[in-house]
């Protein structure tokens, strides 16, 4: 369990950083929080020819407000994103999750652009940043661009970024008045990856659901989206039946797989099970709000 | 005698500064010079015939020293100690022949077969990368039961089948006993086959030295043994040969095996003539450490119509992997099993068969609690099952059964003599203590909201200390006294040094506390020496819940010695009779006239510094050193009850009570015995929720990560508290039982009744562990009824 011999630069920029990936591509990979990346060099299950550290580039760890919602700069660690206020205030199902990710040794290295780039499918960042739609940037020799989530996540461990591409900032956009959320994950110990975990945000009109949006993880090669479900939800009044429905509807959307320690079958009726209990917090608290 | 009394006191640990405060010194902390690294190449096959070993690139890679393969160490031994010949003949138990790296055929994933020496690990790993190993695969056998069936593959072809050990035992008539019995209940359980995961795994660093010596250091419970079995393996004069045990982070019964890399340091150390480390990574430690626990048991138990307990029988299966073990024969997971099985209960008939057999799986072996856990599991199961069947509360039926305190000594139907127990009383302290009635009060309304708690009782009689006499007829070559040496110098301090092995369990503390008691000394003034064979000596080490009972009865032999010489000193000096003396703090007084007194630290002065000073005919010194044989076995016992909370929507298990009542005889320091306690129950919460190793049919580990193979974290056990019953027994020193291991072995059945308990309303049948939110969940669904969460 030691990994192989390795390049190592120290960026200073995002230019910099930039410029050494290009010069090694496809060879060259980005460390950040080194929280997944390490584990799998000492696996041996990466074997890169350079690693491009970009934990002393300057700035791009903030978490700044941005038009009612936030912007968090790649490096932010996940124990950063757990105390901000200005989370707690606009997304609080983020601090709620953030709980989940690992434990706090972890957290205070992890970071969430990591953690986005490495795309886990059961990795809370991920689904989430596809529950708020959130808007992912990225820096490359191109120059920069901005990727929706729903096209960012693209296969099992891989996104839509480029070789020498940088993730550098992601933008949660403001949610509506009148929305609450839920967050349900079941794992085998606390901080283990999720074999499901579901989260769900209502806006209510009223009694009627106006939108929901629900995203799951653990139960699939990506994170998912559960269109049929949230088709389902808007335009009815929020009852326990319809949760029930749209969590049998939610399992059927998923895709999970097995492995040892749960079977598809038992992921899949997670999913009904947690999405039912997230949907019911998630409009118990828009009711509130 | 003693006035001080520090045996009983809740003494805080004088060894957790250095653990603490990062002073401890592992053997990955040794550091000497010219050292190389070794990488081990382990097999990719769980079984398949040798073809080539090509080590030539590897052995061109800059940095590399040397690649060894199994031709390379012909002139050693294999491993494997067998059973005494004349208690369990050939073809009772066969001994296989395990070689110290593989030659010919590889027989489970990770089995070494040739090991590279370079200047740093990571060019080790780099250059193992590169050994290309041609294999012939040859079919697995995975599954116990299919390694029984005729036509499955052979792993030692020279034995005609895979069964290396088949035996039967008991006592009475247990047909009889079933037969005429009003209920018989029965089940098959599976126990999950595990590791024992310390945190350290195993390292080893061997030096060679002038002379020709060699030094060992490793990462042990057993230095001495460790010594004589290399020696032996090696064909290497035993006095040549030093093995120290520096501190040890974790051991749980692994570590009390002799292993092949520890042969193989001291092998190629001698063969470059420079130090070779080699430290167990994660990995290794799944695939190449000893598995523990993999065992079928098929049970039933007789009972009358009022739930007396009639007769038994078992029909056990052990699954030891590849090998059997060195110098512990692996079927002893099974035999502790069926010897355990009538645990505290009155049972006259009862009838076991025990076959092990050999699978294309890591080498299984001893584990904290040996065979024990799942004695308990099958035993407390079925108890609880019967209950049900009879209409009886659980805790009546163990009322019914348990052998009464006015019953003891009892000798149990596999011959074993327990000399006392609080079975009984710390049943009842239990129920008391965890409020049993209100719970269930409390029970009947949650379900009534659809809510699933349960309470689980477990009461246990656990085997401990293991003197030579137990392991005798047991056919075990090798003996298990124990040995301390306690020497003043000349300012009064102590140098105590032992051949039991602390890893963990705080021994320094313990004796220290006993030595203060004897000799009238403070704890800070002894000095704590082990692990070291050149400065120890001979000794069995660490394991099976020993020590305080044969170390501490070492430790206080040597003391009374070493008492009786400074009474004498003191009578001299002092002009009174040695019976008119006595020891308090610090000194030895005049009974009745404490002004008049001598100083520990005169006498010690006096012995040793100006001996001119002593009496006529008194030699110099003071110091002694007891050799003492424990009895063969001493009975702790234990009652646990865990309350669960199950989640009836994902199956997922909460413990949010969990209680202990133990006996472990005379304690010498409650804080340590209740740490013990909490760490076993930790790891057997590990056996009940989350340890399993899987393997795919080919024999592939599928568990070899943190990530797949889940051991519970600080944060995954709940508050556990403690009560305690002291139940001196008559056969020891201070009327110390062992302790150590009860935890591990209470939690899984404690655990698993009280989920079979939360589940009895979907008549659920709960045996097999672990009890992840998955199986819990099929539990309640597949049995029919259904409730909403
Ligand atoms: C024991 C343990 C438990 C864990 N449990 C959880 C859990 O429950 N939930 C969870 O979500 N995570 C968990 N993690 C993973 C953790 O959250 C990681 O921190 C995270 O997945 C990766 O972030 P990182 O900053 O550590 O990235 P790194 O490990 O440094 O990198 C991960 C990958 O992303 C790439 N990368 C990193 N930053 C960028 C960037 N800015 N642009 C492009 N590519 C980039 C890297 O090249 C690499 O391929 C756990 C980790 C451990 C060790």
């Amino acid at each position: 369990m030691k990994p192989p011999a390795f390049d190592y630069v120290c960026a200073r920029s995002l230019d910099e950083a930039i410029d050494a990936l290009g010069r090694r591509p496809g060879e060259a990979k980005i460390l950040a929080g080194g929280q997944s990346l390490t584990p799998m060099l000492n696996f041996r299950l990466a074997h890169p020819g350079m690693l491009v550290d970009i934990n002393r580039i300057p700035g791009i760890d903030a978490i700044r407000d941005d038009d009612g919602g936030v912007r968090i700069g790649t490096l932010a660690r996940h124990r950063a994103i757990e105390v901000s206020d200005s989370i707690r205030k606009k997304f609080p199902i983020l601090t709620a999750a953030a709980a989940h990710v690992g434990h706090l040794a972890i957290r205070n290295r992890g970071t969430f652009g990591g953690s986005i780039a490495h795309a886990d499918p059961a990795a809370e960042w991920p689904m989430l940043a596809l529950l708020l739609d959130a808007q992912i940037e990225a820096k490359g020799p191109q120059g920069a661009r901005t990727i929706p989530a729903r096209e960012f996540f693209t296969t099992f461990l891989t996104t839509a970024l480029g070789d020498a591409e940088i993730l550098t900032e992601v933008k949660l956009p403001a949610l509506p008045a009148k929305t609450g959320w839920g967050f349900e994950e079941l794992s085998r110990r606390p901080g283990d990856f999720a074999l499901a975990a579901v989260a769900a945000i209502v806006t209510l009109d009223g009694k009627t659901i106006k939108d929901a949006r629900i995203s799951m993880g653990g139960v699939g090669g990506t994170p998912l989206r559960a269109p049929g479900a949230e088709a389902l939800l808007r335009g009815k009044p929020a009852d326990a039946a319809l949760f029930e429905q749209a969590g049998k509807k939610a399992a059927e959307e998923s895709d999970p797989s097995n492995d040892v320690h749960a079977t598809a079958d038992y992921r899949r009726h997670l999913v009904s099970v947690l999405t039912r209990r997230a949907l019911t917090s998630a409009a118990e608290k828009a009711a509130q709000g | 005698m003693a006035v001080t009394k520090l045996v009983g006191a809740r003494v805080t640990r004088v060894e957790d500064p250095r653990f603490l405060c990062g002073q401890a010194r592992y053997v990955e902390g040794i550091q000497l010079p010219g050292m190389l690294h070794i990488a081990y190449v382990r097999s990719a096959h769980a079984h398949a015939r040798i073809l080539a070993v090509d080590a030539k690139q590897a052995e061109a890679l800059p940095g590399v020293h040397r690649v060894f393969t199994g031709a390379d160490i012909a002139s050693l031994g294999p491993m494997g100690q067998p059973f005494r010949a004349d208690v369990f003949p050939h073809p009772v138990f066969k001994q296989c022949v395990w070689p110290c790296l593989a030659t010919g055929k590889v027989r489970y994933v990770g089995e070494p077969i040739a090991a590279v020496l370079a200047d740093t690990r990571y060019i080790a790993e780099d250059a193992a990368e590169l050994v290309e190993v041609q294999y012939d695969p040859l079919p697995a056998v995975i599954d116990p039961e299919a390694a029984l069936l005729p036509g499955a593959a052979l792993l030692h072809e020279e034995f005609g089948d895979n069964v290396v050990m088949k035996v039967s035992g008991g006592g009475g008539d247990a047909d009889a006993a079933l037969r005429g019995a009003a209920l018989v209940v029965r089940d098959r359980f599976r126990t999950n086959r595990h590791c024992a995961m310390p945190m350290e795994g195993r390292a080893t660093l061997a030096a060679p030295g002038p002379d020709g010596d060699l030094t060992l250091w490793t990462s042990t419970q057993t230095p001495h043994l460790v010594r004589s079995r290399v020696a032996a393996i090696m064909g290497f004069p035993e006095q040549k040969l030093r093995v120290v045990g520096p501190d040890v982070g974790g051991g749980f019964g692994l570590k009390c095996h002799v292993f092949a890399e520890e042969v193989l340091a001291c092998f190629f150390a001698r063969e470059v003539g420079r130090p070779v480390k080699w430290i167990e990574d994660r990995r290794e430690h799944f695939l190449g450490s000893f598995h523990a626990k993999d065992l079928v048991v098929d049970c039933e138990m007789g009972f009358d119509a009022d739930g007396t307990l009639l007769g038994m029988r078992a029909d056990i299966i052990g699954d030891l992997g590849a090998y059997s073990a060195d110098p512990w024969p692996s079927p002893f997971e099974a035999l502790q099993l069926a010897a355990a099985l009538p645990g505290p209960y009155r049972v006259r008939h009862y009838a076991y068969d025990v076959r092990c057999v050999c699978t294309n799986k890591t080498t299984l072996s001893v584990y904290r609690g040996v065979g024990l856990p799942a004695a308990v599991l099958v035993q407390e199961q079925l108890m609880d099952v019967a209950a049900r069947k009879l209409g009886l509360d659980p805790a009546e039926i163990r009322r019914r059964n348990l052998i009464a305190p006015s019953e003891f000594p009892y000798d149990s139907i596999t011959g074993l003599h327990y000399d006392s127990s609080s079975s009984s009383d710390a049943l009842e302290k239990g129920l008391a203590a965890i409020d049993y009635d209100g719970f269930r009060a409390r029970q009947r309304a949650a379900r009534e909201q659809g809510r699933l708690l349960g309470i689980g009782i477990c009461t246990y009689i656990e085997m401990t200390t293991f003197g030579t006499h137990y392991w005798a007829p047991l056919g075990i070559e090798h003996s298990a006294y124990e040995s301390a040496t306690v020497r003043f110098d000349a300012q009064g301090g102590v140098t105590l040094s032992v051949g039991t092995f602390s890893h963990g369990q705080g021994h320094h503390t313990t004796y220290a506390q006993m030595l203060a008691d004897e000799l009238g000394i403070a704890i800070e003034d002894v000095r704590f020496e082990q692990g070291d064979t050149s400065a120890t000596a001979y000794g069995w080490g660490t394991w099976g819940s020993r020590s305080v009972v044969a170390g501490g009865g070492a430790v206080v032999g040597a003391a009374r010695k070493v008492r009786d010489k400074m009474m004498r000193i003191a009578s001299h000096v002092l002009e009174v009779a040695p019976e008119d003396l006595e020891i308090a703090p610090g000194k030895i007084v005049v009974k009745g006239a404490p002004q008049r007194s001598l100083a520990v630290r005169e006498i010690a002065r006096i012995a040793v510094y100006s001996s001119w000073r002593l009496p006529p005919g008194e030699d110099p010194g003071l110091e002694a050193t007891q050799y003492y044989d424990p009895p063969p076995v001493t009975f702790a016992n234990a009652t646990h009850i865990a309350e669960v909370e199950i989640d009836p929507g994902t199956g997922r298990v909460e413990i949010p009570r969990y209680l202990v009542v133990e006996d472990c005889g005379v304690m010498i320091n409650p804080r340590i015995v209740e740490a013990q306690v909490v760490g076993g129950i930790a790891q057997g919460l590990g056996n009940a929720l989350y340890e399993h190793h899987l393997y795919d049919e080919n024999g592939q580990l599928l568990t070899t990560s943190l990530m797949d193979y889940l051991v519970p974290t600080a944060a995954d056990v709940p508050d556990v508290r403690v009560e305690h019953i002291e139940t001196p027994t008559p056969l020891t020193v201070n009327g110390v039982k062992g302790m150590g291991e009860g935890g591990s072995i209470g939690a899984p059945a404690a655990v698993l009744n009280a989920v079979a308990d939360a589940l009895a309303p979907f008549g659920a049948s709960v045996r097999e562990l672990p009890l992840h939110p998955e199986r819990v969940w099929r539990l309640i669904h597949e049995s029919g009824s259904d409730t909403r969460a």
